[in-house]
């Protein structure tokens, strides 16, 4: 089985979990619905399935909203799509990709470039040199699966509104999501993990929540996860990144062991229990 | 004597041909142009492929309404309904093909002037849609079979396609081109009954080809002018 058909697997049980009778859960957040159009109000699944779709049944039971944002449904389990339409999406991903990978490289080209001259010019001898060039994640598969595992993240009524509400340089760090970055070297657990906590942090702006995104934080904190979100999250960016990258692989080495028995325990609670606050 | 019309640039409603459509459905077409996320897209463009599959004008420019319109709601809301929609209607009609054009040749040659034109104008990040460059061939490929080339218009729809997309086809994949090419030759030298405007449509876009694409000016003035005795 491909990675990608993997990927949808997990997100299906995932969403299969929280579940009540016959509603899926957090289908009012999805920005689209079965169809790929856009869902303007909050309005029930029944209403829905007036509108638009009405020929297709699942055959195994399964919502509409069930089905991804960007399919227009239930895709076939081989790895490359037959149709047209995901075929030419497909493509433009994996241009965009390609596209991003210059310009990332670019940039740390630049970055890299700052650096040595600050070094040379203040006489410090850092240690760490900013290796960043050469650690991009360059393979294909990986990076089309992350960029897919992003726009299923991004594709969210929270993450429109979170953009909306929160400008980029208004951004605090261990506070405010940051999208993960699809270019580093991860290993495919950590990256996974960055993935479903940056998700769990952006459902803080799902309508209709009122309480915002203190309620949920509260709930995190009391999970005692603070140091897993702070190292996970707190990318740092290129302009500070001379001793950081550092200090975060062996943060993330040290995680990783304790990954095998504790993490997914943990990430699942964190679901389970902000399940009221998203009712 | 034939003369092909150059393709107009500029963006007056008259140019994406809707003319043709009652005026209920002009409003809409105007509306998804305007603002696509107000109007039921997947039923737009079901509007477009079936009255490109009926009217020859309007099969010929069809691609530059399906372009705005397809900008419009990337740019509107970042979606692709319309164009995904577009896509499998293709994609089902393409595999139904063999039976259009033995039904109706006049809906087979639409379909093929749609897709050459959809090919056109819908670009991905300025490239050509790579899942269309093996049907587009197909289509050249079976309008160049003897049985087509005995039909004036099929033989004409094959030229006008080349004339519109023949560079940027040759460019993506010059092996099936070639292949089509074999065709061309063949059918212009061994087919025989041959109408005398089919065997002139093949001379010139042999030389079309040949000439990069480009007729020089002593052939354009043998095919396109009056040669006075």
């Amino acid at each position: 089985m491909s990675d990608w058909t993997r990927d949808r697997r997990r997100d299906a049980s995932t969403e299969r979990e929280y579940r009540t009778s016959g509603h899926a859960r957090w289908s009012h957040c999805r920005k689209r619905g079965i169809d790929g159009s856009l869902r303007a109000n909050r309005e029930t699944d029944g209403e829905t399935e007036k509108r638009g779709h009405t020929d297709r049944s699942h055959p195994d039971n399964r919502q509409d909203s069930f089905t991804t944002p960007e399919s227009a449904g239930p895709m076939s389990r081989c790895g490359r799509q037959a149709d047209w339409g995901s075929q030419v999406e497909d493509d433009e991903m994996r241009r965009d990709v390609h596209r991003d990978m210059q310009r990332y490289r670019r940039r740390i080209l630049g970055a890299e470039v700052t650096q040595r001259e600050r070094k040379t010019s203040s006489g410090s001898s850092g240690s760490c040199d900013s290796k960043e060039g050469e650690n991009i994640e360059t393979d294909e598969t990986v990076l089309l699966r992350r960029q897919k595992q992003i726009n299923y993240g991004k594709n969210t009524l929270a993450y429109d509104r979170y953009i909306k509400e929160v400008p980029k340089h208004m951004r605090q760090p261990g506070i405010h999501p940051k999208t993960p970055n699809k270019f580093r070297k991860y290993s495919r657990r950590s990256w996974d993990q960055q993935i479903k906590l940056w998700k769990v942090k952006l459902h803080a702006w799902d309508p209709p929540a009122e309480e915002g995104p203190d309620k949920v934080l509260d709930n995190i904190d009391e999970l005692d996860l603070d140091d897993v979100m702070d190292i996970e999250l707190d990318f740092p960016t290129l302009s500070e990144s001379q001793n950081a990258p550092a200090s975060l692989s062996t943060h993330s080495l040290s995680l990783e062991a304790e990954d095998c028995s504790g993490t997914p325990v943990k990430v699942q609670k964190t679901e389970t229990t902000t399940e009221p606050d998203m009712a | 004597v034939f003369r092909l019309l150059p393709p107009r640039m500029d963006n007056s409603a008259e140019d994406y041909r809707i003319q043709s459509f009652d005026l209920d459905t002009q409003v809409l077409l105007k509306t998804a142009l305007k603002d696509p996320s107000s109007v039921n897209l997947e039923k737009v463009s079901n509007i477009i492929m079936d009255q490109s599959l009926k009217d020859q004008v309007f099969s010929k420019e069809a691609g530059r309404i399906c372009y705005t319109i397809v900008q419009a709601e990337a740019k509107q809301s970042n979606g692709n309904v319309f164009r995904r929609n577009l896509l499998n209607r293709l994609q089902q009609e393409f595999k139904d093909r063999e039976e259009t054009r033995s039904r109706s040749l006049q809906e087979w040659v639409c379909y093929v002037t749609f897709i050459c034109n959809i090919f056109d104008y819908l670009k991905v990040n300025n490239m050509p849609m790579v899942a269309l460059v093996h049907p587009v061939f197909d289509c050249l490929m079976r309008l160049a079979q003897p049985d087509a080339l005995m039909n004036e218009e099929e033989v004409d729809c094959l030229v006008l396609q080349l004339h519109r997309i023949g560079e940027q086809l040759e460019k993506v994949n010059s092996q099936r081109m070639d292949e089509l090419f074999f065709l061309l030759r063949d059918g212009f030298l061994l087919q025989e009954g041959l109408t005398s405007m089919a065997r002139l449509l093949l001379l010139e876009i042999l030389e079309f080809r040949a000439g990069g694409w480009l007729l020089s000016s002593t052939a354009h003035k043998y095919y396109y002018s009056e040669i006075s005795d």
